[in-house]
């Protein structure tokens, strides 16, 4: 195990505090609206690749298993973005 | 990490490797599979009650949510370290990163009492509303994966100790390291759900 990859994975998890520190500023100080839904959404994609890449070490995996844990880090943060833009149209869709 | 090779010629090495066993990915795409129906649960009753899920942030604690979610990524990285370190033969090394972990656990479950003792007292239950039944039973859920997966640590540690795992074979190591970071996986998804979109 080389030096340089505990140092990145050091980098890694210093980068995570920063980026859930900035998210709780968003929480306490930013105005809610879309810009702010979007940040949040890409920040979650943002950890949610770093922790499957590199924490569970899933970057040159076996390709089906990395595809289905990246896709989560796809599909919720689009769905933050699409609940937030068509909220009546999804709800009009979902009534039983 | 230790790691499984599928034979079919036709697709290169690396991207053939398995960290852990098939098991553990089993019980790792279940659980995220259960994750997700709570999330599309958030979402209906989003879109469904917006007034609440739109207020419901504003009453809980974001120390509490931030505290947690900077817990469980450090503990993720003494996983990490952990792992790396039993790659080096240092398994009491491994072992002391393995006890910084289970000390974030520990800390995580006294957080999320405290909380759930807070909001007890500003009135919120399950019966308040919606979002709070769906935050109750989201975080509650989780709290649980993080009972047994810290339980989990102590008993790789145990392994650890009574030297069962070498440099070359640390699987159940490696196996509750993955666990570990999919419930860390699960709360950063919670996080920005619950505490911090309005």
């Amino acid at each position: 195990m080389h030096n340089s990859h505990i140092k990145l994975i050091n980098y890694l998890w210093v980068f995570l505090i920063l980026l859930t520190l900035f998210s709780a500023y968003m929480a306490e100080r930013a105005t809610p609206g879309l810009t702010s839904v979007c940040i949040m959404a890409i920040v979650l994609a943002i950890k949610g690749r770093i922790i499957v890449d590199y924490f569970m070490e899933l970057k040159e995996a076996h390709v089906i298993l990395r595809a289905l844990m990246r896709i989560y880090f796809y599909v919720i943060p689009a769905l933050i973005i699409l609940v937030y833009l068509f909220p009546e149209e999804i709800a009009k869709w979902t009534v039983l | 990490m230790n790691t499984i090779v599928f034979s079919s010629p036709s697709i290169p090495a690396r991207t053939r490797k398995i960290p852990g066993n098939m098991a553990i990915w089993a019980a790792i795409l279940a659980e995220m599979s259960e994750f997700a129906i709570m999330f599309i649960v958030y979402f209906l009753a989003k879109v469904h009650n917006p007034q609440v899920f739109s207020e419901g942030p504003t009453k809980l604690s974001t120390l509490a949510g931030t505290a947690n979610t900077l817990i469980m990524l450090t503990s993720s990285f003494f996983v990490v370290r952990a792992v790396i370190a039993m790659r080096q033969n240092k398994a009491d090394t491994s072992a002391r990163w393995l006890w910084a972990a289970v000390a974030c656990g520990a800390l995580y479950l006294i957080i999320k009492l405290f909380e759930y003792q807070w909001n007890t007292s500003q009135g919120l239950s399950t019966e308040t509303n919606i979002f709070y039944a769906v935050y109750y039973y989201v975080t509650f859920n989780h709290f649980l994966h993080v009972g047994w997966g810290t339980a989990a640590i102590i008993w790789v540690i145990y392994r650890l100790k009574t030297n069962i795992y070498t440099q070359e074979e640390h699987e159940g190591l490696i196996n509750i390291a993955l666990y570990w970071h999919m419930i860390d996986l699960a709360w950063i998804t919670i996080f920005p759900l619950l505490y911090v979109i309005r």
